[in-house]
């Protein structure tokens, strides 16, 4: 129903019209020709693109086909080109003759009418016969030759892949050119490139790797099925029931995300028969429980709990909504801007500016003001079209965003799009943008609407719910018939959706600011909004056909916010990754040249832990927002081994294991030691809620959630509400204590997760007041980067060990690093 | 208008094009050959430029009904003028005609343009 719903109104229209070029796709009714052979009459144009003759002329002479027709919309509309005489069809032999007198003109062939002897009292002039092709294209005055620009936005496509294409179409006349790239089924993908042809090269590259991604992300996502799963029964607040129950996961890096859709099945027993349900997870709880909001509320099994499974249901929704994009970015010239394409492309384009009178002040209303380096990026977006912003930590990436989104919306080119790959940073910047006074309108997913937010008065669903109705409009009584008795008669349903849907254009119209996932900018409900300029937040967390969803309803001036020395999107398939899915298009930009402005000042660190951080990962640019005392809680008494400087590598030597899974790490000395740690920090008056543990090992989180609950001395409900989780989970966030278990202590393999370097700037810049890093020094330090971080430590004599009442310098030896590692 | 600096295209390979040109001569010698084979006896031209042609105007598509025959127009595209002919066509057996521009500069224009000079100064 509500898929079904969604589907139909997928934006299915963005094809090639059948009269496109089968070779480049120009589609211009002026410049091109069909076929005219019973078992072909395909399309083509009159450009040459980089071949010697036009496209026509080069698939008649591969084809041996000699007859065109003119398309119905040229300016001689539909017509066959034949002789006037003899009728005789073959191209290769017709020309023009003019009247001697009138301004009339006539087909004619070569073989034989021009060559009939006795001409001599017609009204023709013979002897001005002029060939229908010259110079391998046909006469340009009859079928144009496609713009330059026509010609630059098309398919560009080589001698050698005409041949192909006419070879293939020989046995297959249904082939298409995406079929001579088609890589074999154990084929490695093709690689990203840096810049591209054209659009259908970009679409021939990335859209295998998301297909490849999708297939992974759906095997492994069907295959999450468990079994023996105790449930526990609520009803919500709507009324609907909803099951608690606990989903074991592993290190796969597969996260439940409110939203996601799991299917609860009961195989049935004495008294109750078989019964199964889908619904969609609405929360997870810090007991790491799932919630998850049955779709049909008749005949659950309530008063079973034991016994139940789960399995995952995929949907491709995303992977679609990035090949439609994909597409439309190929074959849709409206979709972004001619400058938009080129850069995106990688082509070399003129450098523009955006025509904009500046705003007097860079700042907006209900923000804080901004710093120098905020206020030059928001100075120089207005005026680019394409521009990047790299926000490395704590830096007021969201601010600066809200505030150019505001100055963007203020100049009139109408409503402004802003999209994250992640629901949270887009709620965040939703809310910041709000405060301007702008009016936003959140735009959630259908299977999120249950999922609390703190954005909820944004939401779109709320807004219609909420809609002022006084005058007990007809969607208001459905509305409240459909809470009542839970569904509605056919008729009814039919006229509450037309409603609603008219109710939620009315309202995202009268938006200035659309607020929605990247994947969310593919929403059948925004397939017809224009989206002339369009920001993308955490763009360096986004795969390039990810980000490619927001930009192809319009695009003409485009703002990327990221930090590409942060952790990139996420890539379950490996080999996907490995052709290049992972790099954001960011990161291409970066590559290609466009050099992004840089947020400099950062406010959430103590100036010793940004110290590091800076000079590694930002070249030493990363300037203090607060001081020292701004980070200094005088009445936290927590034994730092050097007081001014609240952060150490605590040396730990114990060994890591194989988690009982099989399948992760765990190190139960590190996980001992992290109790007592959070043991201090809560006995010096730290609360909960201002700690983190970030473990890069699901085997090792497990294990030190129960670690403490078993061995911790204070109240056990403390040591529940610390989160802890991995390095990925807390991208985006901060916490004022940050303790980091690194769990990998064995001399002969690698570091795994902590290798990346972009994973270990993420762990090191959470904390707000302190850093505690718990690892192997003689392992960590094989590995350079590592290795400079453990002699920062050194230096500032905060590499220690010992029982910590008494934390001494270390002397323990680093080995060399390795000059190379993977 | 974005100007695109360099367009980088796929190489051309030489190779491609020396073939391409051959087949393409071919097919040209074989059509002229094939025609000559096939038509023993020469057809009679039958093209007289029907009488009604030039009281017809919105007979024809494309052009703007204003332009007649013959007349001159400043394409906006191409900036170059054009000269609005007709061309004749046969829909089955009835004759036809359709509007449409010729640069100036075609041959096609030339000859049509230095005959009614020539006619005029008679
Ligand atoms: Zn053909
Ligand atoms: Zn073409
Ligand atoms: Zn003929």
């Amino acid at each position: 129903e509500e898929g079904g719903d969604e589907e139909s109104l997928e934006y299915s229209k963005r094809h090639l019209p059948e009269h496109a070029c089968k070779y480049c796709g120009i589609h211009n009714p002026a410049c091109i020709m069909r076929c005219n052979v019973p078992t072909c009459r395909k399309w083509f144009c009159n450009s040459r693109g980089n071949t010697s003759g036009s496209h026509i002329v080069n698939h008649l002479v591969r084809a041996k086909h000699k007859e065109v027709c003119l398309h119905k919309d040229s300016p001689l509309g539909e017509t066959i080109l034949e002789c006037y005489n003899c009728g005789c069809r073959n191209v290769f032999l017709l020309g023009f003759i003019p009247a001697k007198s009138e301004s009339v003109v006539v087909l004619l062939c070569r073989e034989p009418c021009l060559s009939v002897n006795g001409l001599k009292d017609m009204n023709w002039d013979l002897s001005q016969w002029l060939p229908l092709i010259d110079d391998r294209c046909f006469l340009d005055w009859l079928v144009k030759v496609p713009s330059e620009q026509e010609q630059l936005r098309a398919r560009q496509i080589s001698a050698q892949q005409i041949n192909k294409v006419e070879e293939l179409w020989k046995t297959n006349p249904e082939a298409t050119l995406e079929d001579l790239e088609k890589p074999g089924v154990d084929d490695e993908p093709q690689p990203v490139a840096l810049k591209y042809e054209d659009a259908y090269q970009y679409q021939n590259v990335f859209g295998p790797l998301v297909k490849l991604e999708a297939d992974y992300d759906k095997m492994m996502k069907e295959s999450q099925s468990k079994d023996n799963i105790t449930v526990r029964w609520d009803v919500g607040l709507n009324k609907k029931r909803v099951a608690y129950f606990v989903f074991p996961k592993e290190d796969n890096e597969l996260r439940l995300v409110p939203g996601d859709e799991l299917r609860l099945r009961y195989p049935g027993d004495g008294t109750h028969s078989g019964w199964q349900s889908v619904g969609h997870v609405i929360k997870l709880t810090a007991q790491e429980e799932v919630a998850l909001e049955l779709r049909a509320s008749q005949g659950v099994p309530i008063d079973v709990n034991h016994n139940f499974s789960v399995d995952f249901v995929w949907k491709s929704t995303s992977f679609d909504r990035m090949q439609v994009a994909m597409k439309t970015f190929a074959v849709d010239e409206t979709s972004v801007s001619g400058y938009i394409y080129h850069r995106l492309l990688g082509h070399e384009v003129e450098m523009q500016t955006v025509r904009n009178t500046l705003p007097r002040r860079f700042g907006a209303p209900g923000l804080p003001e901004l710093n120098a380096s905020q206020v030059y990026a928001v100075k120089s977006v207005l005026q680019k079209p394409v521009s990047l912003i790299q926000g490395p930590p704590g830096t007021g990436k969201t601010v600066t965003s809200a505030a150019i989104v505001y100055h963007l919306a203020k100049q009139g080119q109408g409503q402004v799009l802003v999209c994250a790959p992640s629901n949270v940073a887009v709620d965040q910047l939703a809310e910041k943008i709000s405060a301007t006074g702008l009016k936003v309108v959140r735009l959630c997913a259908k299977s999120r609407e249950a999922v609390s937010s703190p954005v909820e008065h944004l939401t779109l669903h709320y807004q219609v719910r909420h809609l002022d109705t006084t005058d007990k409009s007809e969607l208001h009584k459905l509305q409240l018939l459909k809470d009542e008795l839970g569904e509605l008669s056919s008729a009814d349903e039919k006229k509450y959706k037309s409603l609603k849907r008219a109710t939620e254009r009315e309202i995202s119209q009268s938006a200035d600011v659309i607020c929605c996932t990247c994947v969310g900018a593919g929403d059948p409900r925004l397939a017809n909004f224009r989206f002339r300029q369009v920001l993308v937040d955490e763009s360096t967390q986004a795969t390039e056909p990810e980000c490619l969803i927001p930009l192809v309803l319009g695009a003409k001036q485009l703002v990327l916010v990221g930090d590409h020395c942060q952790l990139g999107p996420v890539i379950m398939c490996k080999k996907a990754a490995r052709a290049g899915l992972a790099q954001s298009l960011f990161e291409r930009l970066v590559l290609l040249g466009v050099k992004p402005i840089r947020l400099q000042v950062q406010y959430r660190m103590h100036p010793s832990l940004s110290e590091f951080p800076s000079n590694s990962f930002y070249e030493g640019t990363l300037q203090n927002g607060v001081t020292t005392s701004d980070r200094l809680l005088s009445q936290i008494d927590f034994p730092w081994p050097v007081p001014n400087r609240p952060m150490f590598f605590y040396v730990q030597m114990g060994q890591e294991e194989i988690s009982a899974s099989g399948t992760s790490y765990l190190n139960r000395g590190e996980a001992g030691n992290v109790e007592k740690i959070v043991t201090t920090f809560l006995k010096s008056g730290v609360v909960p809620a201002q700690i983190g543990v970030i473990t890069p090992y699901e085997g090792q989180r497990a294990y030190i959630v129960n670690n403490m609950a078993r061995n911790g001395s204070l109240r056990q409900q403390l040591y529940k509400e610390i989160e802890v989780a991995s390095v990925d989970s807390f991208q985006g966030r901060e916490k004022d204590f940050i303790i980091l278990s690194c769990v990998r202590s064995n001399e002969h393999q690698g570091i795994g997760f902590l290798n990346d370097p972009r994973r270990l700037n993420v762990a090191l810049t959470r904390a707000r007041y302190g850093i505690v890093i718990l690892g192997n020094p003689k392992v960590l330090s094989k590995q350079p980067l590592w290795n400079t971080l453990l002699t920062h430590y050194k230096e500032h004599e905060v590499l220690v060990e010992g029982s910590l009442n008494n934390l001494k310098q270390s002397m323990v030896q680093f080995q060399k690093p390795k000059k190379v590692y993977n | 208008k974005v100007k695109v600096m360099q367009k980088k295209m796929p190489e051309s390979d030489p190779a491609e094009e020396a073939e391409f040109d051959r087949e393409y001569r071919a097919l040209m010698q074989e059509s002229i050959d094939s025609r000559k084979l096939e038509m023993r006896s020469r057809p009679t031209l039958n093209m007289t430029i029907p009488l009604n042609l030039f009281d017809s105007k919105d007979h024809g598509r494309g052009g703007g009904t204003d332009i007649e025959s013959g007349d001159e127009v400043v394409d906006d595209q191409t900036s170059g003028t054009s000269v609005q002919f007709r061309v004749l066509v046969k829909k089955g057996n009835k004759q036809q005609t359709k509007q449409l521009r010729i640069p100036r500069d075609c041959s096609l224009v030339q000859s049509t343009k230095q005959k009614e000079a020539a006619e005029l100064e008679e």
